[in-house]
C-alpha cells in the first residue's frame, strides 16, 4: 500500500479481541487486517490460533479460507509446517502460488516433498497411500503450469521428475526452446536424481518416445537411454537406419554409438545388439577385418611401416571408401552394406576397440623399468609375499603392453616363485596381455595343460594360465570360454579347477550362460575349499547383474558347507548377481546381512555396495554406515566401510568427507576399509582432499592400515603427476623409501611394491574409471574392484584390478576405422599432463653430492656431448616427423627419442613454458585434460558427434568426418599389431626369447645409466 | 461532512441518550451498529492511514470505545469489557502524537487493572502496571487499584474490604462488589470475614522409574560400544 500512515500499530491485541465480537462483519474485518500484520504480530497472534482454526471450522462464516489462510501462516511463523501446509490448502484460490514472499516459497516446496512424498509412496504395494488430496494436486499443477509459462523449463522438468509427473515433463521438454538440451538434462537428472530404479526406467522411456519424435533424433542419447532400458533391438534397429541410409556420416554416427556402448562394458547387451542386426552376407565379410590385420602383419618388415600412407596401406579399403565418399553414396549398396555392418559387428564384439586399445597401449608404453629393478634389487630373496607382489607389480605396469621383457630379462628371478606365487605370476601374463585376443591363447600355450600328458607343467602353472586367459578375455570371451569349460571338466586338480573357475567367470562376465552355471556348480559341490571358493565367485560373475534366482541356490549351499573359504567365495559371488538391482535387492541384502555367519554378512556389504554402486542412495549409506560401527564382526566392519566407496563412486568429492570420521577410528580395519572406499571411490581423480585423507594412514600405527592406504593413495594418484600435485613427488619417493628400507616390515612393503605397480599401470596411459563418459558405471571396471579388494584373503585376485583399468587415450577413426594421422590442441600447459619424468639410477645422485670434485673441463666436455647429443635428438626429431611440423618437447605420440636424455627438461626451463600444446592422434588424454582439447581450425577431420549433437569429444574413441576425403591419408598406430603379432608369433614357436625381446626392446627404450663418473682430485 | 461520519454521529448520539436511559439493550444494538461502521474508517488502527478526517475519526471511535467498557461494565459482562478494552487501548498507546489525551483514559486504564485483580490475573496486573508511566501512578484511579493489590499480598483483607468504600469512579464500585462476591481460589468472603480454604495435598512422591533408567544406562552402554 503506497499510502502514508499517520501512526504505527504496537500490538494486535486489539485486533484479536475483535475477532470474538459476535457481529461476522467484524470477525472478517479482523481476520482481514491480521492477514496484513501478520508478520509483524505473529508471536502475538499465535496464541489465538484456536480462535482462528475455530472460525475455519465454523461452516456458516463467509471467509473461512481467509481464516484458514491466516492461521496456515501463524503455522508457517510457528515453524509447523505440515499443518502449515493443511491450511493453505483450505484456503483455496486465497494461497497465491506465485506470490513472492518467503511464506509461499516455502509452502510450495512443503508442498511439492509432500506430494512427491505421496507419489513415490504410491508406488508400494498398498495403494491406500495413492490416495492425493486434489488440492494438493491443484497447487502442484498450478506450480508446473507456471514453470512451464514462464520458461523456467529446468525448475519445471526437475519438479515433474520428483513428483513422478511424467504427463508434465513431457509437456515441459516439448515446450522448452531446445529440447535437445532439456533431454540431456533430463538423463542426467533421471541418473543423479532418481533413485527407483523402475521409475528411472520409466523416465527414459518417456525420454526416447521424445527423442525419437524429434525431427532430428540424438541417436547417441537415445542408444545410451536404450541400453540403459536393456533394449537391443532398438538399438539394433537404429543402428541398422544409420547404416542403411547410405550416408557415410550416418555410418560414422552408428560406429561412434557402438564405441560409445562398448565403453559401458555390458557384455551380454553387447551381444544381443550384435545378434539382433542384420546377418545377410555379413558372416562371409566378416573376415575382412582379420585379413585387414594378417596384411598388417606380413608388412611389418617393411621400414616404412610406421608413416604410411593410403597409397601403400595393405588393404584397398580406404579408396574404396573414397570412391564411395566422392560418388553417389548409395551406387553400391551391396557392396558396402555388410561391409558396415561387419565394421559395427567388430565393435560391439569388442574386437576393434580392443584391439585398437592394444596397439595405442603398446605404441605409447612409457613404464620405466629402473623402478622395478629398484624393486626387484631391494626385496628380498626369501621373502616370497615381496616377490610375487614384484612380479604382480610388473604386471600392472606392463597391463595391456604386451611388454614382457622385465619377466624375460629376469627368468632365473622369476623361478623362485613356487605353489601359489606360480599361479599367480603365470596369471600375470594375463594382466599384460590383456585384450590380446587373437595370440592370447597360444601366448599361454606353454603353460596350458596339455590334454595328453600333464606331466611337464605344474598345476600351478596351469592353474594360473586358464585364469591369465580369462584376463586376457575379459568380458569378451566368445572364443575362449570353450576351452575354458573343458579345461575345467578334464581336471581333478583343485588348482587347475581354481584357475578355471577364475578364468571362465573372466571370460563369460555377466553372460548368464547355463552351461557354464552347471560346469561351475559341479565343481563347487566337490566341496573342495580351493576350488569352491573360486567357483563362488565364477558364479557370481557369471550371473553379474542377472538377479537371478541362482542365489538362492548359492546361499543354501554356504549354508551347508563347512569351508569358510566356499562360504566366502559363495557370498561375493551372491553380491554379484545382485550388481545394480538397487531396490530389487533388498530382500536378498536384508537376509544376508541378518545372517548368523558373519561371512554372509559380509556377503552383504558387498551385495549393498554392487546393489547400489555409483547411486549414493541415502539408505544404502545409512545401512552401510550403520554395520560399520555396529557389527561384532571385524571382516563385516572392515567391508562395510570399503563398500561405501562403492555407493559413492560417482561422487568421489563427497567420500572423503563422509569417511573422514572413520579414517580416525580406533579399530584399524575401520581405518582399513575407509582407506580402500577413498581409493575406490576417488581412483584416478588425484582429488585433494582425498589425498590429504590419505596420507596419514600410510603412516599409521598399523602394518595393514599402511598397506591399504598405500593402494588406495596410489589408486587416487594414478596418472597424475608432480606439477598437478606436488604431494605425488613426496608419495612416490615414500613408496621409494619403503621399499629400500630393510627394517619395514613386509604388509607394508607389499602395500608399497603393488602401489609403484597402480601408479605407473599400463605402460602409464591407463587410469581406473569405474563411470562412462555417459557417467554410466563401468560394469566390469566395478566388478574387477569389487573382486580385487578381496586380496585380503587370497594375493592371486590382485589381478582384477585390471579389469578397471581403461586407457586415457584419444583415438580418432575414420571411416574404416584406421587411426588417420592430424594434429589437435591440448589447451594447457604440457607439464601439467606429462609422463613424470624417467627415474634416474641411484648412482646418479652421489655425482650430484659432488660436485666440486668434477674439474671443469671435464663438465664442459660433459655439457658439450649433453648438447651435442640433444641437438643430434632434435634434429632426428624434426626430420622424423615432418608430417608433424611443430618441433615442441615432449609429444606423447612421438617415439621416445628424448626421454633417452636424463634432462631433457633443461631446454624448457630457459624457454616460458608454452601454454598449449599440439598434440597428434592417437595421443594420451588424461580425464582432467579433456576440457582443454580443442579441434584446430581448418582441421581436416572433425568428430561426427559435433555434427550431430555439437557436444565436444575430447577422448576415447572418437569417429572422425574426413572434410577432404580425395587427399591421401596418413595412418598411425599401422606398425604396432604387426610387431606385437610378430613378438607374439615367436613367443609361441618353439624357439621363443631372442626375437621376441629384441623386437620389444627396440620400443621400449629404457633412460642409459649416465658414464661413470670421474673422480679426480 | 463525511456522510459516513455524519451516521456514526447520529448513531452515536442515540447510542448516548439510551446510555443515559440505561436502556442497556437497545445501547448493545447501537453499539454493535457502530463497530461495523467503524470499519469503514480507514484511519483507524490498526491501518493508521492519513485521511483528513483522521483526527475526528479517531477521537469518534475512541469514544464509543470508551462508552463501550464502561457499559460492558454496567451489564457486568467481563468478555465483553475485555473485549473492548483492547480494541480501545491503541487509541491510547499508538495516538500519543495524533490526538489529546482523553480524560476517560486512567479512569478506563484502572478498571482494567480491578478487572485483572478480580480475575486473579496478577502477572498481566503487572505487565499493565509496567508499561504505565510512573507519572500516571499518582492518579487516583490507578493508585486505588495498586494499593488493593497490595493490600492482597500483604493479606490486609480489612483494607481490601474498607476499599469499597473509597473508590474513585463509580464504576468502580461493580467490581468491587464482584471481588466480594466470586472470591478467589484460596479464600472467599462471606457476611464481612474472610474464609481460607484448606491447602489441597500435595501429590505423593513419584517413584524411581528403575525400569526406564536401567534401559538408558544399557543403551548408553550399546552406544558406547558403537562409538568408532
Amino acid at each position: 500500500m503506497a499510502t502514508t500512515t499517520v501512526a504505527a500499530p504496537s500490538s494486535a491485541s486489539g485486533l484479536l479481541a475483535m475477532l470474538s465480537e459476535p457481529h461476522p462483519a467484524l470477525k472478517l474485518h479482523a481476520l482481514d487486517k491480521i492477514n496484513s500484520l501478520i508478520h509483524l504480530f505473529w508471536p502475538e497472534i499465535s496464541t489465538s490460533v484456536p480462535t482462528i482454526e475455530s472460525l475455519y471450522e465454523d461452516e456458516e462464516f463467509e471467509q473461512r479460507q481467509l481464516a484458514a489462510l491466516v492461521a496456515s501462516k501463524v503455522f508457517y511463523y510457528l515453524g509447523e509446517l505440515n499443518d502449515s501446509l493443511s491450511y493453505a490448502l483450505g484456503a483455496g484460490p486465497l494461497f497465491d502460488v506465485s506470490e513472492d514472499s518467503d511464506y509461499a516459497h516455502t509452502l510450495l516446496a512443503k508442498a511439492l516433498d509432500e506430494y512427491a512424498n505421496i507419489k513415490s509412496k504410491g508406488l508400494k504395494p498398498n495403494e491406500e497411500a495413492a490416495q492425493i488430496d486434489p488440492r494438493l494436486e491443484a497447487i502442484v499443477e498450478r506450480m508446473l503450469d507456471k514453470c512451464i509459462t514462464d520458461e523456467k523449463y529446468q525448475q519445471a522438468m526437475g519438479m515433474a521428475v520428483e513428483c513422478r509427473r511424467l504427463d508434465k515433463l513431457e509437456e515441459a521438454i516439448t515446450h522448452s526452446d531446445n529440447v535437445h538440451s532439456a533431454l540431456s538434462y533430463c538423463i542426467n537428472l533421471s541418473h543423479s536424481f532418481v533413485n527407483h530404479r523402475e521409475y528411472r526406467s520409466e523416465v527414459l522411456r518417456l525420454l526416447v518416445k521424445i527423442y525419437q519424435r524429434l525431427p532430428s533424433p540424438d541417436y547417441l542419447n537415445i542408444c545410451q537411454c536404450l541400453m540403459f532400458l536393456n533394449e537391443p533391438d532398438g538399438v539394433a534397429a537404429i543402428l541398422e537406419k544409420l547404416i542403411q541410409s547410405g550416408s557415410k556420416d550416418d555410418a560414422l554416427l552408428a560406429f561412434q554409438i557402438a564405441f560409445d556402448l562398448v565403453e559401458n562394458e555390458h557384455q551380454a547387451f553387447l551381444l544381443n545388439v550384435r545378434d539382433c542386426l542384420p546377418d545377410s552376407k555379413s558372416q562371409a565379410s566378416n573376415e575382412q577385418p582379420l585379413e585387414a590385420v594378417d596384411h598388417g602383419r606380413t608388412e611389418a618388415g617393411s621400414p616404412n611401416g610406421y608413416v604410411s600412407t593410403a597409397a601403400d596401406t595393405p588393404t584397398s579399403a580406404p579408396e574404396d571408401a573414397h570412391i564411395d565418399g566422392s560418388h553417389t553414396p548409395n551406387a553400391t549398396p551391396h557392396g558396402k552394406e555388410p561391409n558396415d555392418f561387419a565394421k559395427l559387428k567388430g565393435i560391439l564384439s569388442g574386437e576393434t576397440p580392443i584391439q585398437l586399445t592394444l596397439q595405442f597401449l603398446y605404441s605409447h608404453n612409457r613404464s620405466d623399468l629402473l623402478i622395478l629393478k629398484t624393486i626387484k634389487q631391494s626385496v628380498e630373496m626369501r621373502n616370497s609375499v615381496c616377490h610375487s607382489a614384484t612380479i604382480c607389480a610388473n604386471a600392472l605396469m606392463h597391463a595391456g603392453t604386451t611388454v614382457d621383457t622385465f619377466l624375460r630379462e629376469n627368468l632365473e628371478w622369476l623361478s623362485r616363485a613356487t605353489n601359489w606365487a606360480k599361479f599367480s605370476a603365470t596369471a600375470g601374463l594375463g594382466v599384460i596381455h590383456r585384450g590380446h585376443l587373437q595370440q592370447g591363447r597360444s601366448l599361454m600355450a606353454p603353460y596350458l595343460p596339455q590334454s595328453g600328458a600333464s606331466a611337464g607343467t605344474s598345476p600351478y602353472s596351469e592353474g594360473g594360465a586358464l585364469y591369465a586367459l580369462g584376463l586376457i578375455h575379459a568380458n569378451h570371451g566368445e572364443g575362449i570360454k570353450q576351452f575354458l569349460r573343458e579345461s575345467l571338466r578334464n581336471t581333478s586338480s583343485e588348482v587347475i579347477q581354481h584357475g578355471a573357475c577364475l578364468g571362465l567367470g573372466l571370460a563369460a562376465l555377466g553372460t548368464a550362460d547355463d552351461e557354464i552355471y552347471e560346469d561351475v556348480k559341479n565343481a563347487l559341490y566337490i566341496d573342495s575349499a580351493v576350488a569352491g571358493e573360486a567357483a563362488g565367485i565364477c558364479m557370481g560373475l557369471l550371473m553379474v547383474g542377472t538377479a537371478s534366482e541362482k542365489a538362492g541356490e548359492m546361499l543354501a549351499y554356504a549354508h551347508e558347507t563347512r569351508h569358510e573359504k566356499i562360504i566366502r567365495g559363495l557370498s561375493l559371488g551372491i553380491a554379484l548377481t545382485v550388481y545394480g538391482r538397487e531396490e530389487e535387492a533388498d530382500t536378498l541384502i536384508e537376509q544376508m546381512t541378518r545372517d548368523q555367519d558373519p561371512i554372509l554378512r559380509y556377503g552383504g556389504m558387498y551385495a549393498l555396495a554392487l546393489a547400489y554402486r555409483g547411486t549414493s542412495n541415502n539408505k544404502a549409506i545409512h545401512q552401510l554406515l550403520h554395520f560399520a560401527v555396529s557389527d561384532v564382526s571385524d571382516d563385516v566392519r572392515r567391508t562395510a566401510v570399503l563398500a561405501l566407496g562403492f555407493v559413492l563412486c560417482s561422487e568421489p568429492e563427497q567420500t572423503p568427507r563422509i569417511v573422514s570420521l572413520l579414517s580416525e577410528s580406533y579399530n584399524p580395519h575401520v581405518r582399513y576399509g575407509a582407506a580402500l572406499a577413498v581409493g575406490i571411490s576417488c581412483a584416478g581423480t588425484g582429488l585433494s582432499e582425498a589425498i590429504s585423507l590419505l596420507e596419514p594412514l600410510t603412516s599409521d600405527v598399523v602394518d595393514f592400515v599402511r598397506q591399504g592406504a598405500l593402494i588406495a593413495m596410489a589408486m587416487v594418484m594414478i596418472q597424475i603427476n608432480e606439477s598437478f600435485d606436488s604431494r605425488v613427488g613426496t608419495f612416490r619417493r615414500q613408496l621409494e623409501k619403503i621399499i629400500l628400507d630393510k627394517h619395514e616390515d613386509t604388509m607394508s612393503k607389499m602395500g608399497a611394491i603393488l602401489a609403484s605397480g597402480i601408479l605407473d599401470a599400463g605402460g602409464r596411459n591407463v587410469s581406473i574409471k569405474l563411470l562412462s563418459k555417459s557417467s554410466h558405471d563401468k560394469m566390469t571396471a566395478i566388478v574387477g574392484l569389487a573382486v580385487f579388494s578381496q586380496f585380503w584373503y587370497w594375493y592371486p585376485l590382485l589381478y582384477f584390478i585390471s579389469l578397471a583399468f581403461s586407457p586415457t587415450a584419444f583415438i580418432g577413426l575414420n571411416y574404416d576405422l584406421k587411426v588417420p594421422r592430424f594434429e589437435f590442441l591440448s589447451n594447457a600447459k604440457p607439464s601439467l599432463f606429462e609422463y613424470p619424468r624417467p627415474t634416474t639410477p641411484p648412482t646418479s645422485s652421489s655425482t650430484v653430492k659432488l660436485p666440486t670434485a668434477v674439474l671443469s673441463t671435464s663438465a664442459k666436455a660433459k655439457a658439450r656431448a649433453k648438447k651435442d647429443a640433444e641437438q643430434k635428438a632434435n634434429a632426428e626429431k624434426l626430420s622424423g616427423e615432418e608430417a608433424s611440423g611443430s618441433g615442441k618437447g615432449q609429444k606423447p605420440s612421438e617415439k621416445h627419442a628424448d626421454s633417452m636424455q636424463v634432462d631433457s627438461t633443461s631446454e624448457r626451463k630457459v624457454d616460458p613454458e608454452p601454454s598449449s600444446e599440439t598434440i597428434v592422434n592417437p595421443a594420451r588424454v588424461l580425464p582432467a585434460q579433456e576440457k582443454y582439447i580443442r579441434f584446430l581450425e581448418g582441421s581436416r577431420y572433425v568428430p561426427v558427434k559435433q555434427k550431430y549433437t555439437n557436444r565436444p569429444a575430447p577422448s576415447g574413441f572418437v569417429l572422425l568426418r574426413d572434410l577432404q576425403p580425395t587427399e591421401a591419408e596418413v595412418l598411425a598406430l599401422t606398425d604396432a599389431p604387426a610387431a606385437v603379432a610378430s613378438a607374439a608369433g615367436g613367443g609361441a614357436s618353439a624357439a621363443t626369447q631372442q626375437g621376441s625381446t629384441s623386437s620389444a626392446m627396440a620400443v621400449d627404450d629404457e633412460p642409459q645409466p649416465p658414464q661413470p663418473f670421474e673422480y679426480t682430485s | 461532512m463525511d456522510p459516513q461520519m455524519t451516521e456514526v454521529t447520529q448513531l452515536f448520539g442515540r447510542f448516548k441518550a439510551a446510555f443515559i436511559r440505561n436502556d442497556f439493550v437497545s445501547c448493545n444494538s447501537l453499539l454493535s451498529q457502530l463497530k461495523v461502521l467503524l470499519t469503514k474508517f480507514p484511519s483507524l488502527p490498526p491501518s493508521f492511514q492519513e485521511s483528513p478526517n483522521a483526527v475526528q475519526e479517531l477521537t469518534i471511535a475512541r469514544e464509543i470505545y470508551e462508552h463501550a467498557v464502561v457499559l460492558s461494565v454496567k451489564t457486568e459482562d467481563q468478555d465483553a469489557f475485555e473485549r473492548d478494552f483492547f480494541q480501545l487501548k491503541p487509541y491510547y498507546t499508538d495516538t500519543s502524537g495524533i490526538l489529546p489525551s482523553s480524560p476517560q483514559e486512567y479512569p478506563i486504564l484502572g478498571l482494567n487493572l480491578l478487572r485483572l485483580l478480580v480475575q486473579n490475573r496478577i502477572a498481566e496486573f503487572h505487565t499493565e502496571l509496567e508499561l504505565l508511566p510512573t507519572s500516571a501512578l499518582d492518579n487516583p484511579c490507578l493508585k486505588h487499584a495498586v494499593e488493593l493489590e497490595q493490600s492482597f499480598m500483604e493479606g490486609a483483607y480489612n483494607r481490601v474490604l474498607s476499599a469499597r468504600q473509597t473508590v474513585p469512579h463509580e464504576t468502580y464500585v461493580h467490581f468491587m462488589d464482584l471481588l466480594a462476591k466470586t472470591g478467589h481460589p484460596e479464600w472467599e468472603i462471606k457476611d464481612g470475614f474472610v474464609f481460607f480454604q484448606k491447602a489441597k495435598e500435595s501429590a505423593p512422591c513419584k517413584e524411581i522409574p528403575s525400569l526406564q533408567l536401567i534401559n538408558q544406562t544399557l543403551s548408553y552402554a550399546r552406544e558406547l560400544e558403537r562409538i568408532v
